[in-house]
C-alpha cells in the first residue's frame, strides 16, 4: 500500500532520496518469491529503505512508531521470513551496513554489521589463522549471527551454532532505543554477551530466531575459532570448474555410508566424543551429487553412480590436523571408529582432486544453492530442532516415511528418501533436516503443505522437541508448540508485548503480541 | 527469442544474492567482494542480476508500467555478464539473456533512452556508434599504404571498430596493430570507409533490429569479398562477430580472432619475436566481452525432460564464462622481456567491468566513470604502474577516469606494449 506523501517524505529525510523507493519495480524485486507458493509474487512492501548506519535505523524505527507503520529489517534477504506480513510494512534493506568493525584475534571474536557475508568474514579470518561458523545455507548469507534462521552449518562440529556464538550486541529495540547488550553495555567491549552489563541474550534470541520480529540488530560480535589451514585456499580453474591444486597438508576428506542409521549415529557419537573432526556433515548422496555436479546433468550422473555404491545413510568428515602428529592421530582414531561401526568409504570421492574440491566447498559452504535450488528452483524442508543427537535422527527416520510416500506418488524428486543430520560441538547437540525437491504445481504445493503439517504434528505427538521449522513461519505455530514445551509461547508473547507495545516490528516470522483467535 | 522465452529460467531465481558477488570460492578477504557495478552503485535489489530477472517476471505478469525508475534500472547496467557467471556457478539458468531481452522489449515498445537514441541515429546514418562521417572512417590509415579488402582479396581482414577509427587518441593502437601484422608478414586488408559498425554495442543498448541490419550488411560484404578471417582489437566487435553473429545464425564459417589471440599465435609460431626490454610492472584488465562473454556461442535445440530436475534432451550446455579468452592476452604480455605482470583480485571470469558497456558510457557517464574508478583503485593496489587492457572502450574510460581522479596510473593496450618490444 502506498505511503502517504508526507510520511514518505519523513522517511526520505532520514535516508536521502536515493535510498528510499516505493516504485513498483523496486518493490517487486523484493516481493518475488521462491519456494512452495501458488503465486510468484507475494505482498509488496510499502517502501524500501536503505539505512546506512544505526542512527538511520533508529530514526526509521521511531518514525514507524510515530506513524503506526511496521518495519522489517533484513540482511541479504534470502529467507522467506524477510517478506512483509502485511501491506503497511517498510523494508529496511541493511545492504549499506557492510563493515567488519573489529577482528579481535586475542579474545577470538569478530564484530560485524548485517551485510557482511560469511565468506567475507571467513576469508579475512583465515589470513589470521582463524575461522567462523557459517550457516548451512551458505557463505552468501550474513555473518551477523542474528540474521540466521537457527544458525547451524556444516562446520558445527567445531564452530557450534548461532545462539552459542553470539557475544555482545547493539540492538535498536522496536521502540527505537539503542541498547548495548553484554560487555558492550558496561565496558564498551564486545567480548561477552552475558555481562558484565545487561544480559538479554535469551530474550533477543532463543531457540526460535527473532526473524525481524523484535527490532533491528545493527552490530553483533560472534565467536571465532582456530584455523590450521592455509590463509588462502589454492583454488584453480575457471568457474564452475574450481578445484584446489592440492589438498592442504593435514587435511583429510571421506564420505562414509553405514548399514543403518543406528551405526551411523554411533559413528558420529564416537567421532564427537574423541573430538577429532573439524567437520561432520550428514549429507545424503543426493546432496553430495548436487554439491559435486556443476550442472543438473552431472548431478544426475553422480547420484545414479553413488546410489549403487552406498550401504545406507551416511555423512562426510573433514579432519584438520594442527601438526603431522595430531593429524595422524586423528586419522587413526577415525579409521578405527569407522571400522568398528561398519562404515564404508565412498570410493569415487577419495580422488584427491574431488576430495580437495569438496573440502573447500564444505568449509566455505558455496554449494547449498546447487543442492537446494538447481534441480527445479524450489525446495522445502522439515527441520528438527537442536536437541540430543539421537533424538534428532529418530525424528528424521520417522519423517522420512512421509517423504517416501510422496516420492511413491510421484510428487517429489526421488532421492531415496534420505535425510541429513549433523552434530554441533562434537555431538553435544545435533540437528537434522529432510530436504524435498519438487516442481511447483498446485497439487505439489498442497502435498508439501500437508507434509510439513504432518511432520510438525509428529514432532508434538512423539515428543521429538520443538523443530526449527517453525522459526520464521506463521506466528501461531508457537502457540501450537508452546503448551508442549514449558509454555514458552506465553513468555515469548509477554516479551514481545513489553518490547514492542505498538507492534511495529513485523512479527510475521516471530510471535504476535496478540494471540490469534482459535489457537490455544 | 523474447523475454517470455526465458520465463522458465527466471522462475528458477532463488534470490540467493550470489549474482552480486564474485564467486564465493575466490573471495580472499572482505574486499573486493562485489562483482556487479549496478547493484554496487544503486543498492536496491532491482539493480542486481537476480533483481532484474525478478522484475522481468513481474513485467511478464503485467504487474509493472514503464516508470522513470524502471527505465533507470533497465538502462543502468553495463551488460557485463558478471552476474550470469556468478549465478551459473550454482544454477542452470540464464541471467544475462533475459536482461538483454528486457531491454530489447523496452526499446521495441518505444521506451528508449534519449542519449542512446542519438547514438543509434548516428549508426543508422553513418554506420558508426561514435560521432564521425562515413567518409572519414579510414582516415587513421592515411599514408600507411594498406590494402582495401573490398578491392583486393586478402587472407585476413583487420576490423578496426568505431571508437578506434574516429577517436584520434586511439589511432596509436590501430597503427601499432598494423606494424605488428606487417612485421609478422601477414597478408591483411582493412575496410577503410567501407568498414561499418559491427552492431554489437547497439545490441547491448537494446536495439536488436539495428544490430541485425548491421550484421547482415557486414556478412554480405564479407561474403562478397571472400573474407575468411576477421581480426579485431576491440572486445565489443570481437564478441559481436564471434558470439552474437553466431547466435543469430549469421556467422557462417567466418573465423573471428581477437588481436591478442592472433598475436599470441604469431609469437608462438615464431613470426613475431619480442626482444626489446619493456621494464614495467603492469596489471591486466579482462574486458568483459573478450573474457567471460567471449566464449563460443553454443547452439542447442531439443526439449526438456519431464521430471524434477531441469534436464534436457540432448543435454544443454550453458555458457558459463569458462571458455572465455583469458590466457592469450596474458601470454602476449608474458612474452615481453622485462615486463612484470601482476594480477588484480578480480580477474578473468569475475573481473570487474570498466564501466563503458551497455550504453552506460553514453547514457550515464557518471556511473560509467564511478565503475572505472573502482577498477583503477584495484589496479593501483597491486603496485603496478600501468593498467593494460585489450579493448579501446576500456582504455578510453580508464583514461578519462584517471584524468578526473588524478591517478598516476598509465593505461595501455596489449598491442602497444608488444610493439615496444618488437
Ligand atoms: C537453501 C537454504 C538453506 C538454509 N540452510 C540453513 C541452515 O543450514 N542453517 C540456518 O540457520 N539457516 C538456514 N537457512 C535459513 C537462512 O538462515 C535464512 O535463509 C537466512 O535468510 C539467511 O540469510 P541472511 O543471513 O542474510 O538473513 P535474511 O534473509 O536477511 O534474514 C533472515 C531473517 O532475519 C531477519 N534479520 C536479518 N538481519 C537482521 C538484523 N540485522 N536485525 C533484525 N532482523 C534481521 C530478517 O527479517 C529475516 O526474518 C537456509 C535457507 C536456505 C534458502
Amino acid at each position: 500500500m502506498a505511503l502517504d506523501k508526507d510520511i514518505y517524505r519523513a522517511f526520505e529525510d532520514v535516508v536521502g532520496p536515493d535510498n528510499i523507493s516505493d516504485d513498483p519495480a523496486i518493490l517487486d524485486s523484493y516481493s518475488y518469491r521462491w519456494g512452495p507458493q501458488t503465486e510468484t509474487f507475494g505482498q509488496r512492501f510499502a517502501a524500501i529503505t536503505l539505512p546506512k548506519d544505526t542512527a538511520e535505523v533508529q530514526a526509521i524505527v521511531r518514525l514507524c512508531n510515530k506513524y503506526g507503520i511496521q518495519f522489517k529489517a533484513s540482511s541479504t534477504g534470502w529467507g522467506s521470513m524477510s517478506n512483509p506480513g502485511g501491506p503497511e510494512v517498510i523494508k529496511m534493506d541493511l545492504r549499506r551496513m557492510d563493515r567488519i568493525i573489529e577482528i579481535n584475534e586475542k579474545n577470538m571474536y569478530a564484530v560485524v554489521e548485517p551485510y557482511v557475508i560469511s565468506v567475507q568474514l571467513q576469508a579475512e579470518l583465515m589470513k589470521r589463522g582463524l575461522n567462523c561458523n557459517i550457516i548451512g545455507a551458505g557463505g552468501n548469507c550474513s555473518a551477523h549471527p542474528y540474521a540466521a534462521h537457527y544458525g547451524g552449518g556444516h562446520m558445527g562440529e567445531s564452530t557450534s551454532l548461532r545462539e552459542r556464538n553470539i557475544l555482545a550486541v547493539e540492538w535498536v529495540t522496536p521502540e527505537g532505543e539503542i541498547v548495548k547488550l553484554g560487555s558492550l553495555g558496561s565496558l564498551g567491549e564486545w567480548f561477552c554477551g552475558d555481562g558484565p552489563g545487561p544480559s538479554l541474550r535469551g530474550i533477543t534470541v532463543g531457540h526460535a530466531a527473532p526473524c525481524g520480529g523484535i527490532g533491528v540488530f545493527t552490530k553483533a560480535a560472534t565467536k571465532i575459532y582456530h584455523w590450521a589451514g592455509p590463509p588462502i585456499f589454492p583454488i584453480e580453474g575457471v568457474s564452475p570448474q574450481y578445484a584446489p591444486s592440492e589438498i592442504p597438508p593435514n587435511f583429510f576428506y571421506r564420505y562414509y555410508s553405514f548399514p543403518s542409521a543406528k551405526e551411523m549415529v554411533e559413528a558420529q557419537r564416537r567421532i564427537g566424543e574423541s573430538e577429532i573432526a573439524f567437520e561432520v556433515m550428514g549429507f545424503n548422496i543426493a546432496m553430495l551429487a548436487s554439491n559435486m555436479g556443476t550442472s543438473n546433468d552431472e548431478d544426475y550422473a553422480y547420484f545414479e553412480q553413488f546410489r549403487k555404491l552406498i550401504q545406507g545413510p551416511g555423512f562426510q568428515v573433514i579432519l584438520m590436523g594442527n601438526s603431522p602428529q595430531d593429524f595422524e592421530y586423528k586419522k587413526q582414531v577415525l579409521e578405527q571408529i569407522i571400522r568398528e561401526t561398519k562404515g564404508e568409504s565412498l570410493k569415487p570421492v577419495e580422488d584427491p582432486k574431488i576430495a580437495g574440491a569438496l573440502i573447500w566447498r564444505s568449509i566455505r559452504i558455496t554449494a547449498s544453492i546447487r543442492e537446494c535450488f538447481r534441480a527445479g528452483g524450489a525446495f522445502s524442508a522439515a527441520l528438527g530442532g537442536t536437541h540430543p543427537y539421537g533424538e534428532e535422527v529418530a525424528y528424521m527416520e520417522a519423517v522420512s516415511k512421509l517423504k517416501k510416500d510422496l516420492i511413491k506418488k510421484g510428487i517429489l524428486r526421488d532421492d531415496d528418501g534420505y535425510y541429513l543430520t549433523w552434530p554441533h560441538e562434537h555431538g553435544h547437540l545435533g540437528h537434522a533436516e529432510i530436504l524435498i525437491q519438487f516442481r511447483q504445481t498446485p497439487e505439489s504445493i498442497d502435498a508439501i503443505m500437508g507434509f510439513s503439517e504432518a511432520a510438525m504434528k509428529m514432532a508434538i505427538d512423539n515428543r521429538y522437541g520443538v523443530p526449527h521449522s517453525l522459526s520464521g513461519m506463521a506466528p501461531d505455530m508457537h502457540d501450537m508448540f508452546g503448551p508442549h514445551a514449558s509454555n514458552y509461547n506465553v513468555w515469548q508473547r509477554r516479551l514481545k508485548q513489553a518490547f514492542d507495545p505498538n507492534e511495529v516490528s513485523d512479527s510475521s516470522g516471530y510471535i504476535k503480541g496478540k494471540q490469534q483467535q482459535g489457537v490455544s | 527469442m523474447a523475454l517470455e522465452d526465458y520465463r522458465k529460467d527466471m522462475e528458477l531465481c532463488a534470490k540467493c544474492s550470489i549474482c552480486k558477488f564474485i564467486p564465493l570460492e575466490k573471495m580472499k578477504g572482505v574486499q573486493p567482494a562485489n562483482v556487479c557495478p549496478s547493484i554496487s552503485k544503486y543498492n536496491f535489489n532491482a539493480y542486481s542480476g537476480g533483481g532484474r530477472v525478478n522484475i522481468g517476471m513481474a513485467m511478464l505478469d503485467n504487474r509493472l508500467e514503464y516508470t522513470d525508475k524502471l527505465l533507470h534500472i533497465i538502462y543502468n547496467c553495463q551488460m557485463c555478464g558478471a552476474c550470469d557467471v556468478s549465478c551459473k556457478y550454482a544454477m542452470d539458468m540464464e541471467v544475462l539473456e533475459p536482461i538483454y531481452e528486457f531491454r530489447i522489449k523496452a526499446v521495441e515498445e518505444g521506451h528508449t533512452n534519449p542519449a542512446l537514441d542519438k547514438v543509434i541515429n548516428s549508426l543508422r546514418k553513418q554506420g558508426t556508434m561514435v560521432p564521425g562521417a562515413k567518409a572519414k572512417r579510414g582516415e587513421w590509415a592515411k599514408g600507411l599504404g594498406l590494402k582495401d579488402f573490398t578491392r583486393q582479396k586478402t587472407k585476413v581482414v583487420y576490423h578496426v571498430g568505431c571508437l578506434t577509427s574516429y577517436d584520434k587518441d586511439m589511432w596509436k593502437t590501430a597503427r601499432a596493430t598494423v606494424n605488428l601484422l606487417n612485421k609478422a608478414g601477414v597478408d591483411f586488408g582493412i575496410g577503410g570507409e567501407n568498414e561499418s559498425c559491427c552492431g554489437g554495442r547497439a545490441y547491448q543498448m537494446g536495439y536488436e533490429t539495428d544490430f541485425i541490419r548491421q550484421a547482415q550488411n557486414n556478412m554480405a560484404l564479407f561474403k562478397q569479398c571472400g573474407v575468411e578471417t576477421i581480426v579485431t582489437a576491440c572486445a565489443d566487435c570481437y564478441h559481436a562477430f564471434k558470439v552474437l553473429y553466431d547466435k543469430f545464425g549469421l556467422k557462417g564459417n567466418l573465423e573471428v580472432l581477437h588481436i591478442t589471440e592472433y598475436l599470441d599465435r604469431l609469437i608462438k609460431e615464431g613470426r613475431l619475436k619480442p626482444r626489446k626490454k619493456v621494464a614495467m610492472k603492469v596489471t591486466y584488465h579482462d574486458p568483459c566481452h573478450l573474457g567471460r562473454l567471449g566464449e563460443p556461442y553454443i547452439h542447442w535445440e531439443g526439449k526438456e525432460i519431464p521430471g524434477f530436475q531441469r534436464r534436457f534432451d540432448p543435454p544443454k550446455e550453458l555458457m558459463r564464462g569458462t571458455y572465455g579468452i583469458y590466457e592469450p592476452p596474458r601470454d602476449v604480455l608474458r612474452s615481453i622481456p622485462g615486463l612484470k605482470l601482476v594480477e588484480m583480485d578480480r580477474i578473468k571470469e569475475y573481473a570487474w567491468c570498466c564501466g563503458a558497456g551497455g550504453g552506460v558510457n553514453e547514457s550515464n557517464p557518471e556511473f560509467s566513470l564511478w565503475t572505472a574508478d573502482e577498477r583503477i583503485a584495484e589496479a593501483e593496489s597491486t603496485g603496478a604502474e600501468a593498467l593494460v587492457t585489450a579493448c579501446p572502450w576500456c582504455e578510453k574510460n580508464f583514461n578519462q577516469a584517471i584524468k578526473e581522479c588524478g591517478s598516476s596510473l598509465k593505461v595501455y593496450d596489449v598491442v602497444e606494449l608488444l610493439e615496444k618490444a618488437i
